[in-house]
């Protein structure tokens, strides 16, 4: 099947959606835990500054500490020593703005305000200095700081303006929220995708460079085998090399394909195919190359399976077959021929395919590791069966492995069948 | 022209590998093939002894196989098997897709690199002369592929009143080529449907089972109960 150069390439979504979740979750995790140092970095940074840093003293303390004598006021000597530690200092103005009393008062500021002077100080700064008013009965105690210690600033807003964003500060977090979490994906994807990349790229290389010499190996090996010149061991010996080199072969092609849809980077080349062509050409080929009697396959396939079509890529199904027959061959019959039945139905818009085979059946630990629970290493070699679980995977298909109850294993394939 | 005497030209970098290859072919009685190791010495080579067929390595240390072929296209339609060290689908539909006949990859027996340099070799110098030559033997009867007629011997033809002489359709004529190319072996119904009707055969089945009826009708004894042209349950069909 010749297919144009600008095929569709369809990816792996079921992998690139767990990825996403992952990205996504990761990125979140770093928000937050941004969020809570900062936080914890904020506070700590006002304690330190509250402990090192004071504010005004409180006019109500100084009237407190101040006590009418006849010729004026007199104050405390604790507050007075805390008017020189603080470096700040206050004055008492009477109903006219005339000052009645002061401690530590700059020389450059008058001893009588107008009302003017009044309101302005309040708001602003007197001369530069910093100051605080408190009213006390008819009198006003201002208690002011040396210049360019403090900064000062009124705010005035409107009720609806401060209605509004109380109403939409929690929107503007959830943007900001939002903006910084696909920024991190994006670049983290990005970051990710690449070492994928180069590490598919690493193992296709190193499949490569290895069929060249692996080549010579094979292609010697054969020839020494036939050779009627060397002795029957040394022949024997040479066919022993030409069978491994055939079985690293197929261990380098398995390398190649299960890193490429491990990495969920195999860029499945879809088309329309007829399962039931396929399961056909497969069994036949087995069968052809079968010693006559020693491999039953019986294939069913009803009318509606007949006409099912599926979107797969031919190649990767082909081999899907090709494993799980390879697997109940090797696997299967150790008494008699090797019996595999394969049925193929359509139901519910699916594809279903079932082989079953007369073997052995899978033992519990296979069964455990095909359903992808474990990931530790057997000594039960599987890798056939795994490539065959992740291509359907790939497809966005389902495959369960079981047992008969009259022995031997059986698998189960179902994919999505083009809509007809 | 013998296929021993087709010129071929093997283009590919690793020198150890051409001398192993051309040693295959060579033991299998290719006695012509010229070596080049890059595509300089391919093109230059290739238009001093014009092969038969050539064997094209994908990497090559100035440039890659694919647009060697581009230009080799320019100058002649000779068939290209591609040696390749890539097993990535893309680089055989890519491959085909230029108009090289056939793909091998590495690592290979001698075996399959013979049968495969063989059947291209065939296929396009050869095909006629096959189809014309053969004659299919099925124990009493005698399938002559030149003229499409089934001839059965004297006797039986009286015995079951049969003429001498049965004329196959274009279908018939069809499956029984395919089957007898693939002698002793299963054929899917699918690869007859694709032998028969080409393209768009999808939906045939049914209509096959009736053209395999009629050609049984004409070359077995006893249709009910084949000898020679055999069902295969689910699969396909065979002759043995």
């Amino acid at each position: 099947m010749i297919t144009s150069e600008k095929e569709k390439i369809n990816y792996n979504y079921k992998k690139v959606a767990r990825f996403f979740f992952y990205g996504v979750s990761t990125v979140f995790g770093i928000v937050i835990l941004t969020g809570v140092l900062n936080l914890i970095l904020l506070i700590s940074v006002a304690v330190v500054y509250v402990n090192t840093d004071a504010g005004y003293i409180q006019g109500g303390n100084v009237m407190e500490a101040l006590t009418q004598t006849g010729s004026g006021y007199e104050l405390d000597r604790e507050m007075a020593e805390e008017f020189e530690r603080e470096n700040q200092w206050a004055m008492l103005l009477d109903e006219n703005g005339q000052v009645i009393w002061s401690i530590r008062k700059p020389e450059e500021l008058e001893d009588q305000y107008t009302q003017s002077d009044i309101a302005r100080m309040s708001k602003w700064y007197l001369k530069g200095y910093p100051v605080q008013m408190r009213a006390w009965e008819d009198r006003i105690m201002i208690v002011g700081m040396q210049k360019d210690t403090m900064w000062k600033y009124n705010m005035e807003f409107t009720i609806s303006w401060m209605d509004f964003v109380k109403r939409t500060i929690l929107v503007f977090f959830l943007i900001d929220f939002t903006w910084i979490v696909a920024l991190a994906f994006l670049f983290t994807r990005r970051f990710t995708r690449k070492r994928e990349r180069a590490r598919i790229e690493w193992i296709a290389g190193i499949s490569h460079d290895i069929r060249t010499p692996l080549s010579m190996v094979m292609g010697y090996s054969d020839t020494l085998e036939h050779n009627g010149e060397l002795s029957e061991e040394a022949r024997q010996q040479a066919a022993v090399i030409r069978h491994q080199s055939m079985v690293m072969k197929e261990l380098i092609s398995d390398l190649n394909l299960t890193s490429q849809l491990e990495y969920s980077m195999q860029a499945l080349r879809k088309e329309a195919v007829r399962p039931a062509e396929i399961v056909r050409s497969v069994a036949v080929a087995f069968l052809n190359d079968a010693v006559p009697g020693m491999l039953e396959i019986d294939v069913k396939i009803d009318e509606s399976g007949e006409q099912t079509i599926v979107k797969a890529d031919r190649q990767l199904l082909m081999r899907v077959f090709r494993n799980l027959i390879n697997n109940s061959v090797k696997h299967g019959g150790q008494t008699d021929a090797v019996k595999i039945s394969i049925s193929l139905w359509k139901e519910k818009r699916r594809c279903h395919i079932r082989f079953q085979d007369n073997g052995v059946g899978y033992s519990e630990e296979v069964l455990r590791r095909l359903r992808g629970r474990k990931k530790e290493d057997a000594a039960e070699n599987i890798r056939g069966l795994e490539i065959v679980r992740k291509i359907i995977l790939a497809h966005g298909g389902k495959i369960g492995f079981g047992n008969c109850e009259e022995g031997g294993g059986y698998c189960v394939i179902a994919l999505r069948a083009r809509g007809m | 022209m013998n296929l021993h005497d087709c010129k071929i030209l093997l283009i590919d970098d690793e020198k150890a590998l051409r001398e192993m290859v051309c040693g295959f072919l060579q033991r299998a009685g290719f006695h012509e093939v010229t070596m080049a190791g890059n595509c300089k010495e391919a093109e230059e080579r290739f238009s001093a002894i014009e092969p038969h067929l050539v064997l094209l390595d994908i990497m090559l240390p100035d440039g890659d196989g694919f647009s060697l072929l581009k230009r080799l296209r320019l100058l002649s339609e000779v068939p290209v098997i591609f040696l390749s060290a890539r097993d990535e689908d893309e680089s055989r539909l890519r491959g085909l897709g230029l108009g090289a006949d056939d793909y091998i990859t590495k690592p290979f027996l001698a075996e399959e690199l013979i049968l495969r340099v063989t059947a291209v070799l065939k296929r396009v110098y050869h095909t006629k002369a096959i189809q014309e030559e053969e004659i299919i033997a099925l124990g009493k009867c005698l399938v002559d592929m030149g003229s499409g007629l089934v001839r059965w011997d004297s006797a039986v033809s009286e015995a079951v009143g049969r003429e001498r002489e049965i004329a196959l359709t274009a279908k018939e004529y069809a499956i029984l080529q395919k089957l007898a190319q693939e002698r002793g072996r299963i054929v899917t119904i699918d690869a007859l449907c694709d032998a028969v009707w080409r393209e768009e055969n999808y939906g045939y089945e049914n209509t096959l089972v009736v053209h395999i009826r009629r050609l049984r009708e004409k070359i077995e004894e006893d249709p009910s109960h084949p000898q020679y042209l055999l069902t295969v349950r689910g699969l396909g069909y065979r002759l043995v």
